[in-house]
């Protein structure tokens, strides 16, 4: 579609409160509309536009004020005047997976994040499927490098030490339009690379007995997989310390240096950073990092998504990853199912809706209720199953497609942006690739030599999911803290939450122990172990007990000490 | 392998009740515990009020626990704490997998006493929405928190639901110097116990709202607020009633789920009104011979006493079912109508010549209420001036019926 005709249906629609214009390549779009969908809208007909490489979408809504990124409190000057060859912006499991393939490289790397720990945003808040690679068009980068990313899982899950199971998943199907997609479906299976094959009602049964089903047959996609999102991306992040990659936690990016089209350098809330290469991982906000460095061609409109954990229990319903299809909404989803974690809890959802804030995590009774009401026709579980939920957002663009690319305005700055999902069944393949890109440009500006001391192992103890008898003796007998269970839904022992409080990227919070183990995830949620916890972690790093917070500053757990007695005072002088 | 007659899982009051009563019927037994210590949640529980059916005597939850603890040390039971149960396999006898710090163990046992307790409800499972914020609570961890590690968890703080730990925790908190500013039920009654709305909110001025639900939280690193409202008969919002409280603070007691999840692996399954596995008067399964399960697992109790009292069968009639090598009972489905929420046991051996005991709810409050229990051909009634759902009851009848057990029916009238 051309730029004027685009121009025409927005004004058929709003008149001329919508001005379109082009910049940087995409088209931009400003002015004042009443609602979100409409900001939606006018972004989607944007989109339409093959000779525009994306959409700035600028438009804001009366009465919604987008709120700012929330940003770390401190203040200091810890990385003033530090120079680095390459430096990453954002600790999603993109950043993290192209921060431990660059330490390959014998250079200087710093990877940034705004929290005080890695993935705290989308990585941590999806449901750890490693798609098939069949949602995607062929010939998009999406397609692409999540059918090539699917595969290196084998591989990387071995290496960094996670866990990972090809459980294949179903999309079942009933409808008569079928008939028509069946070989359209076939010949994007082929063009994508993917094994696939069409399977009727009993052997949808086979697989799955305990699914509900009136659909006439399904689609089987034998390669899809799950992963527990955040410990593979704590996987990544702590190889690539062990690599030599340095990390700036709570570091938020306010603004760059840009001359002559090169980044010289950031400011940071932790001093200005002197960089050669920047990297743009920034996930959610991955368009105003683009923006600081005069490179906007994209805007992020964050889709949220919600899930809903059930009960361990529910485990024997199903064995894969199952949906129902829904190919004739245009919705730019997957559509939700049934997931089968690794850890054998179900996961129902997520649900995909466009709404304006990129860091507002808050569930909605509606929301969960529609999620769960959509799953229980194919399934039966009660409400009672649940254990809890939660929500994230997609760092969607209205091209609705990777940006994996060399800036090609700023000469030093590499994007890796846009990333929803399949982003984390991406990841590997999208890591490699900006490896590549990053290492074409250094090869420009200096003398690049490989990391000879790279271990492509990580050194951090792992315990699998399926853990068997001689192997946990075998722990246990070289540290018996590996048989002392502190989180009893999961059976999580404390040698593990130790080894979390003292791993090469400290876990000092409550919820940074919970990532990285997964203790407080189970039944209880927390009820039991939280309190063994604060405990643990008051012993192994001396931080006191209302100093220690559930997930960063502010976020305390205890607000203060009970009466200490007369007694007890004199005692404890 | 070691072998065992009975092994009990969970050192609680039930437990260790079993324990006792196990190894004074003569059988090898063997006490499992995961924490480090034996005494279950009474370890947390320092008010008093404990023991008055038992001992006759208010002691606190330590004090109740000690004496069990005691007589356990005296007969130098068998027990391994920090130890978690992986695995059991149902063979000719039972194969059970543990772990400890020694490593993994199996050993086999002739039966197993489940006495696991139950966990705490909490805000997801009552779908309160809003953020994650630090600050929410269910009333056992915060018990935990200000008796056992001595801190506090909010100086502002909102009590959703009016279980028993909620109370006992208003009145904990407002000692410590924390400001209570009231316990939120969602029901038109209280579901604690009359004694302690009166000992833990009326005695110090903690207002108590019936009928109001908690419909989101407020804040991102911290709770900093609620959102309440009046709910109508069908436990819908009254939107006029919708108001924001701060706190710093939300501490929930919202009901208890009995922890059955290693008899569910083993098949068993669980009744919807107990949540709990469905037992016979021995207090063994009714699915599989041999397992036996007591104390909150097959239903909350509202006293440790009745806790205790049914360990205290579960682990004579382990030792009794090794001895007789019966494996098959012929049994009486116990009856009961609609107005009860539910009774246990849920089956009686048909050739029982002890006593009958009841334990039971009634699905709602009735005053001066007669009960007909309906054994074989003979109708016996018993009186209540009072029944409430929130209060368990317990019945006991003497059995000097001529013939087996054919018929149990119990019916309000």
């Amino acid at each position: 579609m051309k730029i004027e005709n685009i121009k025409k249906q927005i004004e058929k629609k709003f008149g001329n409160k919508i001005s379109v214009s082009e910049k940087n390549g995409a088209v931009l779009l400003e002015g004042k509309l009443n609602k979100w969908e409409e900001v939606i809208f006018c972004g989607k007909i944007a989109a339409k536009s093959e000779m525009h490489r994306g959409v700035i979408n600028k438009i804001s809504v009366e009465g919604i004020e987008i709120p700012k990124p929330i940003m770390p409190r401190i203040e200091d000057s810890i990385f003033a005047k530090d120079n680095y060859d390459v430096v990453i912006i954002g600790g999603g499991i993109i950043g993290c997976s192209i921060a431990r393939e660059l330490s390959r490289w014998d250079i200087k790397i710093l990877l940034l994040d705004k929290e005080n720990d890695f993935a705290m945003h989308t990585s941590s808040r999806n449901d750890g499927m490693i798609h098939p690679g069949i949602a995607s068009k062929p010939g998009t980068k999406k397609a692409y490098y999540n059918v090539l990313g699917n595969k290196m899982y084998s591989e990387a899950s071995k290496e960094l030490g996670f866990d990972f199971k090809r459980i294949g998943s179903l999309i079942m199907y009933d409808g008569w339009y079928m008939r028509f997609l069946k070989p359209l479906i076939g010949q994007r299976a082929k063009k994508n690379g993917i094994e696939m094959e069409y399977i009727n009602k009993n052997r949808i049964k086979e697989f799955e007995p305990n699914v509900n089903s009136e659909c006439v047959g399904a689609i089987f996609l034998p390669s899809t997989g799950v992963i527990s999102p955040y410990k593979a991306t704590f996987a990544y992040a702590e190889n690539a310390v062990q690599n030599g990659v340095k990390i700036g936690l709570e570091t938020f990016v306010k603004g760059m240096r840009v001359e002559n089209n090169v980044i010289s350098s950031i400011q940071t809330n932790r001093g200005e950073i002197f960089t050669k290469l920047v990297i743009n991982a920034a996930g959610v906000y991955s368009d105003e990092i683009a923006d600081m460095a005069g490179d906007q061609f994209f805007t992020i409109h964050p889709r949220k998504g919600e899930i809903i954990i059930l009960d361990k229990n529910t485990h024997g319903l199903v064995n894969s990853v199952v949906s129902k299809a829904d190919f004739l909404s245009k919705k730019n989803t997957k559509g939700g199912g049934i997931v089968k974690t690794i850890e054998g809890n179900l996961l129902l959802g997520p649900s995909a809706y466009e709404q304006p804030f990129k860091e507002d995590y808050s569930t909605t009774e509606s929301s969960i209720n529609s999620v769960f009401e959509k799953e229980r026709k194919i399934l039966n579980i009660s409400k009672n199953d649940i254990i809890t939920y939660f929500s994230g957002t997609r760092a969607s663009t209205y091209k609705e497609d990777f940006i994996i690319e060399k800036s090609q305005k700023i000469k030093n700055l590499v994007h890796a942006a846009g990333i929803q999902s399949p982003g984390i069944a991406s990841a590997p393949a999208i890591a490699v690739e900006i490896e590549k890109i990053c290492v074409n440009i250094l090869k420009s500006m200096m003398d690049l030599k490989r990391n000879n001391k790279f271990n492509p192992k990580r050194n951090e103890q792992n315990i699998s999911a399926f853990i068997d008898e001689k192997e946990r003796n075998r722990l246990i007998h070289e540290n018996p803290d590996f048989g002392k269970i502190i989180c009893r839904c999961e059976t999580i022992s404390a040698a593990e939450v130790k080894n979390a409080i003292h791993s090469v990227i400290p876990a000092l919070t409550i919820d940074a122990v919970k990532r990285r183990t997964r203790v407080g995830m189970g039944r209880c949620q927390g009820g039991f172990c939280t309190p063994l916890i604060t405990k643990l972690i008051h012993e192994e790093t001396g931080i006191s007990y209302t100093e220690i917070t559930k997930k960063g500053l502010g976020s305390n757990l205890l607000v203060a000490e009970t009466k200490v007695s007369e007694v007890d005072k004199h005692e404890r002088v | 392998m070691k072998e065992y007659d009975v092994v009990i899982i969970g050192g609680g009051p039930a437990g260790m009740a079993a324990a006792i009563s196990a190894y004074d019927n003569e059988g090898k037994v063997l006490l499992i515990e995961r924490e480090e210590k034996i005494g279950g949640i009474l370890k947390q529980c320092i008010h008093d009020g404990f023991g008055l059916v038992k001992f006759n005597e208010q002691l606190t939850g330590p004090e109740y626990a000690n004496r069990y603890i005691d007589e356990i040390k005296k007969r130098k039971i068998e027990i391994l704490t920090e130890t978690f149960v992986l695995k059991i396999d149902e063979k000719e006898s039972f194969i059970m997998e543990f772990m400890n710090r020694e490593g993994v163990q199996k050993i086999t046992t002739k039966t197993i006493i489940f006495a696991t307790g139950c966990r705490e409800r909490t805000s997801k499972q009552i779908f309160i929405h809003g953020d994650r914020p630090a600050g929410i609570y269910t009333a056992g961890t915060a018990q935990y928190f200000t008796n056992i590690l001595g801190f506090l968890p909010g100086k502002n703080c909102v009590i959703l639901g009016s279980g028993d730990i909620g109370l006992i925790m208003a009145r904990r908190l407002t000692l410590e110097g924390a400001k209570v500013q009231g316990v939120y039920e969602i029901k038109s009654e209280p579901s604690g116990l009359t004694r302690n709305i009166r000992q833990c909110l009326d005695d110090f001025d903690i207002p108590l709202y019936l009928s109001h639900k908690i419909t989101r939280v407020f804040g991102k690193d911290r709770i900093t607020g609620v959102e309440i409202c009046q709910i109508d008969e069908n436990f819908q919002p009254i939107p006029s009633t919708l108001k924001k409280i701060e706190c710093d603070c939300l501490i929930l007691s919202v009901g208890l789920i009995p922890e059955n999840e290693l008899i569910q692996e083993l098949g068993i399954k669980i009744n919807k009104f107990t949540n709990g596995p469905e037992v016979d008067n021995n207090f063994m399964s009714t699915e599989i011979s041999g397992i036996f399960i007591c104390g909150n697992a097959v239903h909350v109790n509202d006293l440790v006493d009745y806790v205790s009292e049914s360990g205290e069968i579960a682990g004579k009639k382990a030792v009794e079912f090794i001895k007789n090598g019966e494996k098959t009972f012929e049994k009486t489905s116990v009856v009961f109508d609609e107005q009860f929420l539910y009774v246990v046991p849920q089956y009686y051996n048909k050739n029982t010549k002890e006593d009958l005991l009841f334990y039971f709810r009634s699905k709602n409050n009735f005053n001066d209420q007669k009960i007909n229990i309906i054994i074989n051909d003979y109708i016996i009634s018993k009186k209540y001036k009072k029944l409430k759902s929130a209060e368990m009851e317990r019945l006991t009848l003497k059995n000097d019926f001529e013939s087996n057990l054919k018929k149990i029916n119990l019916q309000m009238e």
